[in-house]
């Protein structure tokens, strides 16, 4: 994976739409279709499925790449975010059930450190770095079935509906530790934040 | 919708992020993220701090077909930079390569002193593990003598056509049409002068007979600048 800064120039030069846009988007293809590639089969499954989201995935981030703001914006997360979306998107129209392929996760928490990148990255802000740390540590203080939930919904792209199966437990038990989990890790986020000024 | 800055709009980001946010609720979100510029930064905020970074033990390659088929679908061709601008990014490995080529070839052909000999003024290169093509220019500059490091046919339908980009820069001016890449040339003056260091040759796709308009209208499969 290429640094952030150099994904920010290939997507500003991708939407700048002149000569020289077509290598860029080209670049960033190269640097970035197998990272958004794992998520989209990580949350439709199938790779037929997946090829589709990244095909239309990668059709928005042309288009939109333009928009994309370079000070606000990880473009990154930015295009995982628009991949992701399509995927849900792809996944409620189709209504397909996935809920068996499932069986193998397990909740430790060294799950949340083989699926995610905790260490500050070499271009990291010095905020970046330290509101990663936080989100880490936020993480690992949730109790382990409200991290369960947020986890395999971020990851997984499972609806309530899907985590009640999975868990084999009552929707609305599945909704409240997804409100939970998040509020918690929203409020212990803040305190970090907080404390830190 | 209007979404204050409170604990809803708090609640409603942290689904939307995590997914779980479905259907008309999505929908009416989204709507609200484009509408409500308070509602997208207030998403932004907790982007920057609830959303890890994937590690990149999750990476799996698509498909070799994929880009191609983006590529077509977003008709890419037309914001690619002119191949003759493009060149000058591997000049310098181009000279590099001549000058290591023109040391091989003087120790070989020199202690021989042909009557006529051929030194070797540029390599034009394909894309990936293509053939090469070396150009070489005999002594008195009158004959460029092309040869394919593997032989390359024209197709009945088309015809390859030599360029040289002068060196002082300008369009492409037509050297010949080939059908084969094994060739050899006899040069009008005017054009072995402008052979120089810094000068570039390139080899195009043109329909059978050459280009129909006077420059290069398909796509260059060879080229490289000269070194000498």
């Amino acid at each position: 994976m290429r640094s952030d800064a150099e994904i920010k120039r290939l997507l500003l030069a991708a939407g700048a739409r002149g000569e020289g846009s077509a290598e860029a988007f080209e670049e960033l293809y190269k640097a970035c279709a197998p990272l958004l590639f794992g998520i989209a089969q990580r949350i439709v499954r199938r790779r037929e499925v997946a090829e589709e989201v990244l095909h239309d995935g990668f059709t928005r981030i042309w288009s939109a790449a333009g928009r994309f703001d370079p000070l606000a914006e990880q473009p990154v997360a930015w295009m995982a975010a628009i991949v992701r979306n399509r995927a849900l998107d792809l996944m409620a129209s189709h209504d397909v059930s996935r809920v068996d392929s499932y069986q193998n996760f397990s909740d430790d928490e060294g799950a949340l450190d083989r699926l995610f990148d905790w260490a500050p990255a070499a271009d990291d802000e010095i905020d970046a770095g330290r509101t990663t740390r936080w989100l880490r540590e936020c993480l690992g203080g949730l109790r382990a079935a409200e991290r369960q939930a947020l986890v395999l919904a971020y990851d997984r792209g499972m609806s309530h509906r899907e985590l009640a199966a999975h868990l084999a437990q009552p929707l609305g038990t599945v909704k409240t530790w997804v409100r939970r989990g998040l509020a918690n890790l929203r409020t212990c986020v803040e305190e970090c934040m907080g404390s830190a000024r | 919708m209007k979404l204050a800055r409170n604990r809803r709009l708090d609640a409603l980001c942290g689904e939307y992020l995590l997914g779980t946010l479905r259907g008309a609720a999505r929908r009416r979100f989204e709507r609200a993220l484009r509408d409500e510029p308070q509602v997208a930064a207030r998403l932004r905020h907790w982007e920057g701090l609830l959303i890890p970074r994937y590690s990149s033990m999750i990476e799996t390659p698509p498909p070799a077909s994929a880009w191609p088929r983006l590529e077509r679908s977003l008709e890419l061709s037309r914001y690619r930079t002119p191949w003759h601008r493009r060149l000058s990014l591997w000049r310098g490995w181009a000279i590099a390569a001549t000058a290591a080529a023109l040391l091989a070839i003087g120790l070989q052909v020199l202690p021989l002193k042909p009557i006529n000999s051929f030194a070797e003024i540029a390599q034009l290169s394909g894309p990936g593990d293509a053939a090469r093509i070396s150009a070489a220019l005999s002594a008195d500059r009158r004959t460029l003598e092309l040869r394919a490091t593997r032989p390359v046919l024209a197709g009945p339908a088309q015809s390859y056509e030599l360029w040289l980009i002068p060196a002082e820069g300008g369009a492409p001016v037509s050297l010949a049409v080939l059908g084969s890449l094994d060739a050899k040339l006899v040069l009008p003056a005017a054009q072995a002068a402008r052979l120089t260091r810094g000068a570039k040759l390139a080899v195009s796709i043109e329909p059978a007979g050459g280009s129909p308009t006077g420059a290069p209208t398909g796509p260059v499969l060879f080229a490289g600048a000269v070194g000498a």
